[in-house]
């Protein structure tokens, strides 16, 4: 008779999750610091601003080594480290929408930062932390471009953009995770030792081809 | 309302495979030889056989011979994605509608669009999932679609490139590397191409944030689905070797045994 004992426990499975998903973060952390870097060497213009900006990714850069350090060595970090790390990832995109010279808030147009981030981080966390942090993401982004004055409230065009953006955003945190959960289940099904399922599903299609009933 | 036909005193469906079976009040496949009554029971084409998925008919013309496992899971990631992109844009579209010939062209579109995700999420529903090549065409349809809408509003000064993100999102984690890397690229090169002739030089640093967070987010969907394969294999490698174990340890426990006098 086959054993069907799984060969992880759920807390060994999590922790697994943390340890390989950290990668996707790190990898999306290292495209914001690329983009922020090449954006702060091309726009500036005077060295007051090239010295005001490059320390904040500079910042960003020195926390991500350290933490692709510690992911190459094989010492995970634990969750509390990593979702701090994510959200000085927002802080600082949140930042550069709001604060960058030249056009702030809704005219900025480095808030596709937040899709690798927002993807990124939900392809690692369960469901409840990854809405979360989509939602926190969201409304930073909103208040941004509030605060800036450059969206205003008369449902017109800015409006419009903004509520896209904002859905767009969503949609990277739903679409992640909802991935995310299927790779649990197929995990879970390996690891027990069973079929991915994809052969039921193709063997099922007598069932599947019966008339509804009525 | 009735299902199906009634022929004697049985129900059968339209396809004329099935009949309703009172007494244990379900669908019951139709028996080879001819037998309860009627007309319908009078050519047993193939009852034997389970049916089949036609090749070339029906809803089920491009279902049936799936290739890739990964392909069938990360199907629902791109229908879901798409439903996303279609409802946003037609909520958009009717959200201060400005030109009527711009309208048109975005209404044909998502409405094409969802036409082709209803037929491929219906296939999913069933259990049929549809083959790799529809799944790549379709793929290449909403690029096509993100790209007419972009070209239409003005090119770079569009905000529906962002609609690119969701595509990619799916492809990423669907499609092979390979396959992921190119469509990528070919987004990247279309979309540049078009933001390099409609934007002014000054915005090229946003052009080039765009592109480049484009990439980003199918690298990482790529490499998260691929550490995902390796671990699926080690899992599957480890419970092997579970269920190995007392095999091995009962054929180790004979070796040791003294040999019996003879």
């Amino acid at each position: 008779m086959q054993n069907v004992r799984e060969v992880r426990t759920a807390d060994q499975a999590n922790l697994e999750d943390l340890f390989f998903g950290q990668t996707v973060i790190l990898w999306a952390r290292w495209s914001v610091i690329v983009a922020g870097i090449v954006l702060v060497l091309w726009t500036s213009t005077t060295v007051t601003h090239l010295t005001q900006t490059v320390p904040f990714f500079l910042a960003l850069m020195a926390m991500n080594f350290f933490l692709h350090g510690r992911y190459v060595m094989g010492s995970p970090l634990n969750r509390v480290a990593v979702m701090v790390a994510s959200f000085v990832d927002l802080v600082l995109i949140t930042a550069i929408v709001a604060l960058w010279p030249g056009s702030h808030g809704l005219d900025n147009q480095f808030f596709v930062l937040y899709f690798p981030v927002v993807f990124a981080f939900a392809l690692v966390f369960t469901r409840q932390i990854e809405a979360a942090y989509t939602v926190i993401a969201i409304v930073a982004y909103a208040a941004a471009c509030l605060l800036t004055g450059t969206v205003h409230l008369d449902l017109g065009n800015d409006v419009k953009v903004l509520v896209m953006r904002a859905i767009v955003i969503a949609a990277m945190g739903f679409l992640g995770n909802y991935y995310f959960r299927i790779q649990r289940d197929r995990l879970a099904r390996a690891s027990r030792g069973a079929t991915s399922g994809v052969e039921a599903m193709m063997a099922s299609s007598v069932p599947a081809r019966q008339p509804v009933r009525r | 309302m009735s299902y199906g036909v009634k022929v004697g005193e049985h129900l059968v469906s339209p396809d004329g495979n099935w009949y309703w079976d009172g007494v244990a009040q379900q669908w019951v496949p139709k028996p080879i030889a001819p037998g309860v009554a009627g007309v319908a029971y009078e050519a047993p084409r193939h009852h034997a056989a389970p049916p089949r998925a036609q090749s070339g008919k029906g809803l089920s013309s491009f279902t049936g011979s799936v290739r890739s496992e990964d392909l069938v899971f990360g199907q629902t990631v791109l229908v879901w994605a798409r439903w996303i992109l279609i409802g946003t844009g037609l909520v958009l579209s009717f959200w201060s509608p400005s030109d009527l010939h711009m309208l048109q062209v975005q209404l044909a579109a998502i409405i094409a669009l969802a036409f082709g995700n209803f037929y491929l999420h219906v296939q999913l529903l069933r259990g049929h999932p549809a083959i790799d090549n529809i799944v790549y065409a379709a793929s290449v349809a909403d690029l096509c679609v993100v790209t007419a809408l972009v070209l239409v509003q003005g090119g770079y000064s569009s905000p529906v490139f962002i609609f690119y993100f969701a595509a990619v999102v799916g492809i990423s984690v669907a499609f092979p590397t390979l396959l992921t890397a190119g469509y990528t690229a070919a987004v990247v090169v279309v979309y540049g191409i078009i933001c390099l002739s409609t934007a002014p030089p000054e915005e090229f640093p946003a052009v080039f944030t765009r592109l480049l967070m484009i990439a980003a987010v199918a690298a990482c969907g790529n490499v998260f689905a691929r550490n995902e394969s390796h671990r699926r294999e080690e899992a599957a490698r480890a419970h092997e070797e579970l269920l190995d174990e007392p095999a091995d340890r009962a054929a180790e426990e004979h070796a040791n045994q003294p040999v019996a006098p003879a």
